[in-house]
């Protein structure tokens, strides 16, 4: 497959930027050193040990919330623009790839350059949490370097879809940027838009209100990512609840916990939060595949 | 069945027209020359080809497919060396070739390729640190990687010295004795007339001759420009100057004698100045330039293909 040659040749274009050895490194440093905070504090008390991997995770998770998805655009943003302005692109669509493969070998190869110094890093701190680990917390430990993996590769499809569709490395940096201030800074203003407009125009009631904006919060990949880490810890319910809590989950939210509960619905459960965040992995490509096949080089 | 058969494309960018009604075949096993000055037109007809860019208006067909539709077969059978690429910086010029054969699913060995554009021992290193012809030499070993039905080669020996073009130039030629069709664009018209069967003349976006190369040798001769420095010539003087053998075209401007003719006629035509009453007072020749080319194909001499409007082309 024409794709296959585009990814492999991508990585190992990327491998010798120094780029991936400065991420390896840092996720190492972050994961290892979860694992040898938990050997170290944790001592020989199962029950506390457990407590402390589990909170250190809870707040490891606000770090790669913002880490991974920026490190992913940056990764990302220029992987189709720049090979346009060098001219590389040029002797690649010599070749005989089509520019879908083009976009989805890319997508593939940067995948692997931005995925891979997670799992080096979750592989180097289980080792090291080997020794002490009960089964549940490597369960655990797995599922969120798998989750955190996923939002790489979340984020490596927006960047490599805005690449796709712009025609500059300028308009893919500010469509990378935008889209990661969007999501970071500007989406629960936009919830709470939304919210304040949908109530006035249908009356909806409390309980309604709070469905509307968690509908509209998971939709946004880092909030879903983090409330699939949440759920790692604590009942789908709590995890939603606290999506509406201040500090961090420090001040829970108690009309949150009255309106969504006692049971969940369904229609909020891990497996549609998951298609939410996968929604945002194909959308942004398949957007960026089809301006990208109208593309004057 | 034609390799190449372009319709009455036209391509325009914004306001600018780039190429204007290009009508054009180029015949199977043939080795073509598509000349023209910078600027011309003859990249963005190369990147209709390749679809890397849609013509505006016109069909095109290579190799009897739409390049648009079936671009990727099309580029399946066809070799290229474009214009204004760059190599991957970090990857050596093994992997490059390595990703060409891998791209055309191809049986090629990397180092032979190497050695026969002359890469030889350069192979491990990085192609950011090739020269400007040896990136050239790079690309053209990745065109040539699959035994290509079709080689386009957008100004190949541009950044060669004279050994490397000529280098090229034996490729080209191997590569048409294999039976492969060459489309070879150049502004230089030493390259083109050493090595191609047939040609085409392009100027601002539209085709000006389409000749075999038999017939670009009549019309330019043997591509030597004589130009005399005399006062008061009249074209009347220069008649005798027609008749010689091997000149090809006198022209004047009162102060200046332009001649078009064989290197070994030039005696004969200071002498027919001189006879005719001329004084002569200096003279210099230089190679026929693609202006001179153009002049030659337009001056009615040329062909029929000939536009009307490009007889405004100033001497």
């Amino acid at each position: 497959m024409s794709w296959e040659a585009v990814a492999r040749k991508d990585f190992r274009d990327a491998v010798r930027s120094r780029w991936l050895w400065v991420l390896s490194a840092l996720s190492i440093l972050v994961f290892a050193g979860a694992a040898v905070g938990r050997l170290y504090v944790g001592g020989g008390n199962q029950q506390e040990a457990a407590a402390l991997l589990r909170g250190f995770l809870f707040y490891l998770k606000q770090g790669t919330a913002i880490i991974i998805p920026l490190t992913a655009l940056v990764v990302t943003y220029a992987a189709i623009t720049r090979e346009r302005e060098s001219g590389t692109i040029k002797l690649l669509l010599s070749l005989p790839h089509s520019r879908d493969d083009v976009v989805l070998g890319k997508f593939l190869g940067r995948s692997a350059v931005v995925t891979l110094p997670v799992l080096i890093g979750f592989v180097v701190a289980l080792l090291a949490l080997l020794p002490a680990a009960s089964g549940l917390d490597i369960f655990v430990y797995v599922q969120f370097a798998l989750l955190t993996a996923l939002l790489g590769v979340v984020f490596v499809g927006i960047g490599v879809g805005v690449s796709a569709a712009a025609n500059t490395n300028q308009q893919a940096l500010v469509g990378a940027g935008g889209l990661f201030a969007v999501f970071w800074f500007l989406w629960n203003f936009f919830v709470t838009g939304v919210n304040r407009a949908a109530t006035d125009l249908f009356g909806l009631s409390t309980p309604d209100q709070f469905r509307l904006r968690l509908a509209l919060k998971i939709l946004n990949p880092i909030q879903a990512y983090k409330t699939l880490v949440d759920s790692l810890f604590m009942s789908d319910l709590e995890a939603r609840i606290r999506m509406f809590s201040m500090l961090f989950g420090m001040i829970p939210n108690q009309q949150a916990a009255q309106a969504l509960g006692p049971e969940l619905s369904p229609a909020f459960g891990d497996a549609v939060v998951l298609a939410a965040m996968l929604l945002w992995l194909v959308l942004p490509l398949a957007v960026g595949i089809v301006w990208f096949r109208e593309a004057e080089l | 069945m034609a390799a190449i058969e372009l319709d009455g494309v036209t391509k325009r960018f914004g306001d600018v027209t780039a190429v204007e009604e290009l009508d054009l075949t180029v015949p199977e096993g043939e080795v073509f020359g598509f000349l023209g000055p910078n600027g011309a037109g003859k990249s963005t007809t190369i990147n209709v080809l390749l679809d890397f860019v849609r013509p505006s208006a016109g069909r095109v067909e290579v190799l009897g497919m739409d390049p648009q539709a079936d671009s990727v077969a099309v580029r399946e059978r066809t070799g290229v060396l474009p214009e204004g690429f760059s190599t991957y910086d970090r990857l050596t010029g093994r992997e490059h070739l390595e990703f060409a054969i891998e791209s055309k699913d191809a049986d090629a060995d990397p180092d032979a390729v190497l050695d026969r554009v002359g890469l030889a021992g350069d192979g491990d290193r990085k192609a950011g640190g090739y020269s400007k012809g040896m990136a050239q030499r790079l690309a053209l070993g990745m065109a040539l990687v699959g035994d290509p039905d079709l080689l386009i080669l957008d100004e190949p020996s541009s950044g060669l010295d004279p050994a490397g073009a000529k280098e090229m130039r034996d490729i080209v030629r191997e590569e048409a004795d294999r039976g492969a069709t060459v489309f070879f664009s150049s502004h230089v018209l030493g390259q083109v007339e050493a090595v191609c069967d047939s040609v085409g003349i392009l100027r601002d976006g539209e085709l000006v001759a389409r000749d075999s190369i038999e017939g670009l040798r009549e019309t330019v001769g043997t591509g030597a420009t004589l130009e005399i420095t005399a006062e008061g010539v009249t074209d009347d003087d220069l008649g005798a100057v027609r008749e010689l053998d091997g000149v090809d075209a006198a022209s004047t401007d009162g102060a200046t004698v332009t001649v078009q003719c064989d290197s070994e006629a030039k005696t004969a035509v200071i002498g027919a100045l001189e006879d005719a009453g001329v004084a002569v007072e200096d003279f210099s020749t230089r190679e026929s330039s693609l202006e001179d080319l153009f002049l030659a194909y337009t001056e009615g001499s040329a062909p029929d293909e000939a536009p009307d409007d490009a007889t405004e082309v100033d001497a």
